[in-house]
């Protein structure tokens, strides 16, 4: 008997090594340990050993049936094994290329404006927002503009056909003009018209001057505007903000400088200069690359703020322009034009 | 404004670098836009010469040897020279060993192809004195041999062609500009020397000048003439050509040119008359005739309207009134007497009237920005003593003069508080004094104003009609201290309760929705084209968004959608090979509904095949569902649930989409919209477009957006097993999905009543085909069930999913398929 047991293990060692798939696996196991299976024989056999055999006899065939599962687990390991690797099929190439789209892109004046809104709102300025269609008022005569200045004229700003009707966008009077604004200005009066002191606002938006297009110029074009109003504001405080500003969009070696100007809406007003050297692309020693101001009396007074109260200011800068600095474009037409070999530099 | 440096010494003696100048004026306010050098810089060691021989050099063939005579300057040299343009006796300037000339370029004697030269014949570009070089300079005039070219050549000067701020009219004058200078470098201002200052011997002249009469004063508030007779016309002096010349103006005789020397000098235009050409010696100011016509000196004639003012005689407009004067009664050169004009016209006036003729002038420019009618008198008074200096003559009988009797008288008071407090930093009370009076806005009264410093009483000149209240003097102030001292400071933030516009995140949402499912993300212009609205969107529409005065005739409408900018990045990326598929933009749109136009905010994509671009391994195509799943999420960041609005299938009113394969969504009485699905193949296809595009857009009035929405509250949920049954029904195949599902949902819940919940209904496959009759189609739902307290027991949804079939056979056209 312990002659058959020992050839048992080893023909199950031999048979169960050549299995492939379950369902042979599953024959051998019931061929060998199943309730008909040869074990099983052996085992009924038992009784026929003699009794003081039957000890050793017993352990024996322990032994061949701890043999003979280790073996089966072998087998089954092994069969689970190939079965996951059918799964997989060949290795990938993991050079080929996906071929699914992607990654999308932000534009680049979407980056620039992102970059400025986050940059401000760090120090409490929320975003606001207001029409694209404007009316005179304003765009105008609430920022203390004259009736002749030459941006109300047809010559150098869009305007609409006095029959057309904005079903969103408020007139202040009912018989002003609509127009595309000219900048985002606007957007401080509808705040301050709507809100109360203090206010904090950073304004970005798409504004339009009738120009002919060409490297630097463009029919459409985007503005980031900041206002602040709050009790004794200084021309430090503006200049403090602009510091912050271009500190943090392009590193502690950039300088701001004021320059004297002249705007309706602000009063003293400014040119702000940039002293970016550190910049590629950059060889002048001051670029311009907006303006500011401390807002006018005037305007307060017309959104009904008590001038002798409060106080503020402004700034505006082109979108277009920083980018064009931030990331050395020569040419604002390429942000109009969307070829994708362009907008995928800046993801 | 062009600025020469060498007139602007004759009111200040500035000794500082053109750089020094550059800054000073920047910082003062006044834009410096191009520095030019005009003239010859001094040039030492190059003299006049003439060419006595010119032969050709023996070792090449384009050089000539030539005996070049320099007199005094070093008797007759030897100089090998490469130029063509000259003959045997023409003078040339000539450089010598030891001459630097532009560029640093220095002389020496030297050997040319084996030829010795003892310098150089010199082009006007080697001077340093034009900027092209066509051959030598051939000296006119045949100066002096051996002459210093210096004292041949134009003298060199230094223009600043300056950007003047519209509320600084007094700066559009060299005497404005030195006052800024004299200011900023604390040097006294010189003005010029006056002689005559409108004292006229005798009485009227009335041959040349009856009578001046002002028919329009609130155009015209200053009239004044002069008149000089016996004057001889002829070139002005080298002086006053010099100064014309540097600032780009061309000199044309004694008296027009001491026009315009008095207006560059003090900013008041003036004009002359020839006096006998006034037709009856009248000068009358009026407005214009409808229709009256002159021909001004430009040669052309203008029609003029009551609108305009002009200068008439007693028959005709002779000038029209601050812009140009005509033909007929300008000085000529056998004018012997003068009528010498020096006027105030109102601004608006001159900016119509030179605006609808479509004619400006220096003195039109000045009088739009306005000009100071308290220092008109002095312009003349300047013009008269130079006339008189540069073409004789005498003034005979008084000053005509008509209006300009308000006289001025400005005062501003302003503490040292006031304006230390309004630049956040302090100057001293002395420093701020003298910035003020430097500017000759001078301190009538100082008084004592607290523990601030004082309070002064500032007087205003007239030419400073900008300077109006205090907050204007604190930008005098500061502009003086210069505002590159401004000194730094940390930003000043409290915080303030608020969060972006709804808009603003309402755009980033969707942006970043596109970006973050691989669009790339466009902008494109607003102004589009009416021929492409009319065809795309609607007639209406290519009405009513129309601007009133576009630039150029493709950007004359506001876009009614981002599409079509999107299908344009989409061909122009196709044109240059660039594969692209997913194109997206955020940004406004207008939108036109019964003759009213809305602004909306707007999010829009297509979805194109990428033309070109093959890949190792293929993926389906966009299809419909992908649209209609973007312009989903794009609602969704507007708080809109697309999937439980009723959709529209586009029919053939919507534009630009294709019937059958798109769909519409909400309306503007809503507050919003939303478009999607294939776009039209022949219109695609006629912008040179290929295959199938799909998109989609979204639109909704700004003020329907509402910010973060309402914060959601928690819905319990059953932990109990679910319990499926499926149903496939066959419908026509017009039927759309939604409808059945509706209608089964609402079956099965009358089937099930209170004794559970049905949890969803699903459409999970659509049939159409072998096994179907003709015009049918299978829709098979996924049904499934849901108790929140116990598992579900075979029998009972058994008998809910019978009642189901009953109902269907009993109440809808539709058979259960088996």
């Amino acid at each position: 008997m312990q002659a058959t047991l020992t050839a048992l293990v080893a023909k199950a060692q031999t048979d169960l090594a050549a299995l492939k798939t379950r369902p042979e696996f599953e024959a051998a196991k019931a061929r060998l340990v199943g309730p008909n299976g040869e074990l099983t024989a052996l085992m009924k056999q038992m009784g026929t050993v003699p009794k003081d055999q039957r000890p050793a006899m017993g352990k024996l065939i322990n032994e061949t049936k701890t043999a003979l599962q280790a073996l089966l687990d072998a087998a089954l390991g092994t069969i689970e094994a190939a079965e996951l690797q059918a799964q997989l099929g060949p290795a990938v190439d993991a050079t080929l290329p996906s071929p699914d789209a992607g990654p999308g892109t932000y534009h680049p004046l979407t980056l620039v404006r992102e970059e400025m809104c986050r940059i401000l709102r760090k120090v409490g300025f929320t975003v606001a927002d207001g029409p694209e269609v404007e009316t005179e008022y304003y765009c105008f005569d609430a920022l203390n503009t004259p009736a002749d200045h030459p941006a109300r004229d047809t010559q150098d700003s869009f305007f609409f056909p006095p029959t057309a009707r904005f079903g969103n966008v408020s007139k202040h009077s009912p018989d002003e003009k609509y127009l595309l604004r000219t900048h985002t200005s606007s957007v401080q009066i509808r705040t301050m018209l709507k809100g109360e002191p203090p206010i904090r606002i950073v304004s970005p938006g798409r504004t339009y001057r009738r120009d002919t297009t060409d490297a630097t110029h463009s029919a459409n074009f985007h503005q980031l505007e900041c206002l602040y109003v709050d009790k004794n504001v200084t021309v430090r405080d503006l200049k403090a903000l602009l510091d912050y500003i271009f500190g943090s969009l392009l590193g502690k070696a950039t300088k701001t400088r004021f320059r004297p100007h002249y705007f309706s809406y602000t009063e003293p007003s400014f040119e702000v200069d940039l002293g970016a050297t550190h910049l590629p692309k950059v060889k002048k020693e001051w670029i311009e690359i907006g303006g500011c101001g401390m807002v006018d009396s005037s305007v307060f007074a017309g959104v009904g703020y008590d001038p002798e109260v409060w106080s503020g200011y402004a700034f505006g800068m082109g979108l277009e322009r920083l980018a064009m600095l931030l990331y050395g474009i020569d040419d604002i037409r390429y942000f109009y034009q969307n070829d994708l070999r362009f907008l995928k530099q800046f993801a | 404004m062009k600025i020469s440096l060498n007139w602007i010494k004759d009111y200040v003696a500035l000794e500082a670098s053109v750089e020094e100048l550059s800054r000073a004026l920047t910082l003062l306010g006044l834009e410096v836009e191009q520095i030019i050098r005009t003239g010859a810089p001094l040039l030492d060691q190059v003299f006049v010469g003439e060419v006595l021989v010119r032969d050709k050099h023996p070792n090449a063939d384009k050089l000539s040897v030539c005996q070049v005579d320099l007199g005094s300057a070093g008797g007759v040299k030897t100089i090998v020279c490469g130029a063509q343009n000259y003959k045997v006796g023409d003078r040339v300037p000539v450089a010598l060993a030891g001459a630097v000339l532009p560029g640093n370029f220095v002389i020496k004697q030297s050997k040319i192809r084996g030829q010795l030269s003892d310098g150089m014949m010199c082009s006007a570009k080697e001077l340093g004195v034009a900027e092209d070089a066509d051959g030598l300079l051939i000296l006119a005039g045949r100066p002096a041999l051996g002459t210093p070219i210096n004292a041949v050549l134009p003298a060199g000067d230094v223009v600043f062609d300056l950007e003047i701020t519209p509320n600084r009219p007094d700066c559009q004058s060299h005497l404005g500009i030195a006052r800024e200078l004299a200011a900023w470098f604390k040097l006294p201002l010189i003005y010029p020397q006056e002689k005559f200052r409108g004292k006229v011997e005798g009485t009227a002249h009335p041959e040349l000048l009856h009578n001046v009469s002002v028919l329009s004063p609130e155009d015209c508030p200053l009239y004044t003439a002069h008149i000089i007779q016996g004057i001889k016309i002829g070139p002005s002096p080298a002086w006053l050509r010099e100064r014309l010349t540097a600032v780009g103006l061309r000199p044309i005789n004694n008296v027009v040119d001491v026009g315009n020397y008095v207006m560059l000098e003090t900013g008041q235009p003036l004009h002359a008359f020839d006096a006998r050409k006034l037709g009856g010696h009248q000068i009358v100011v009026r407005r214009a005739a409808d229709g009256e016509k002159i021909t001004t000196l430009d040669g052309k004639e203008r029609t003029l309207s009551s609108r305009m003012l002009v200068i008439a005689d007693a028959a005709q407009p002779v000038v029209i009134a601050g812009i140009m004067g005509g033909e007929n009664s300008g000085v000529s050169a056998d004018t012997t007497d003068l009528v010498l004009e020096c006027a105030i016209f109102r601004r608006q006036t001159v900016r119509w009237t030179s605006k609808h003729l479509g004619l400006t002038s220096d003195s039109s420019y000045r009088y739009e920005r306005g000009v100071d009618p308290h220092s008109a008198l002095e312009a003349a008074y300047r013009a008269v003593d130079l006339i008189l200096e540069t073409a004789g003559g005498q003034v005979v009988g008084p000053v005509f003069q008509v209006g300009g009797d308000v006289p001025w008288k400005r005062e501003i008071v302003v503490t040292h508080g006031y304006i230390c407090d309004k630049l956040g930093f302090a100057i001293p009370a002395a420093e701020m004094r003298a910035a003020l009076e430097a500017l000759e806005l001078t301190i009538a009264r100082e008084e004592p104003a607290g523990a601030r410093g004082p309070a002064w009483t500032v007087t205003i000149p007239s030419w400073r009609d900008d300077l109006d209240r205090p907050i204007d003097l604190v930008e005098e102030v500061l502009r003086l201290h210069g505002t590159d001292k401004i000194p730094t400071a940390v930003v000043n933030s409290p915080g303030l309760i608020g969060d972006d516009d709804p808009v603003v995140l309402f755009n980033r949402r969707v942006t970043d929705y596109l970006v973050g499912h691989d669009f790339h993300e466009c902008v494109s212009y607003t102004l589009r084209s009416e021929k492409e609205i009319s065809t795309w969107v609607s007639q209406t529409a290519a009405v009513e968004l129309a601007l009133a005065n576009p630039f150029v005739d493709d950007q004359s409408h506001l876009r009614p959608t981002m599409i079509m900018g999107l299908l344009e990045s989409l061909k122009l990326n196709q044109s240059r090979g660039v594969p692209v598929a997913q194109l997206g933009e955020v940004g406004r749109i207008f939108i036109e509904r019964n003759g009213q136009n809305y602004e909306c905010a707007a999010a829009g994509f297509v979805l194109a095949e990428p033309m070109g671009e093959r890949r190792w391994l293929q993926r389906e195509p966009a299809d419909f569902y992908a649209a209609k799943k973007h312009v989903a999420a794009l609602a969704a960041a507007a708080g809109i649930d697309l999937v439980r609005q009723p959709l529209v299938p586009v029919t053939g009113s919507f534009l630009g989409w294709q019937e059958g394969h798109s769909a519409a969504a909400g309306e503007m009485t809503q507050g919003w919209t939303a478009r999607f699905g294939l776009l039209n193949l022949a219109m695609v296809r006629s912008l040179g477009l290929e295959g199938k595009i799909y998109a989609g857009i979204f639109a909704i009035l700004p003020e329907k957006l509402t910010g973060e929405a309402t914060r959601r509250r928690y819905a319990d949920f059953s932990l109990m097993p679910a319990a499926l049954r499926d149903f496939a029904l066959v419908v026509d195949t017009a039927v759309q999905s939604d409808e059945v599902r509706k209608t089964l949902a609402k079956i099965a819940r009358a089937a099930i009543g209170n004794a559970f919940a049905l949890e969803s209904v699903e459409v999970f496959d659509v049939y159409q085909g072998k096994g179907l009759p003709e015009g049918k189609k299978s829709l098979a739902f996924s049904l499934v069930f849901r108790s929140a307290e116990r598992t579900l027991t075979d029998d009972e949804v058994n008998a809910v999913g019978q009642k189901i079939q009953d109902e269907i056979a009993k109440s809808t056209p539709w058979q259960i398929r088996k």
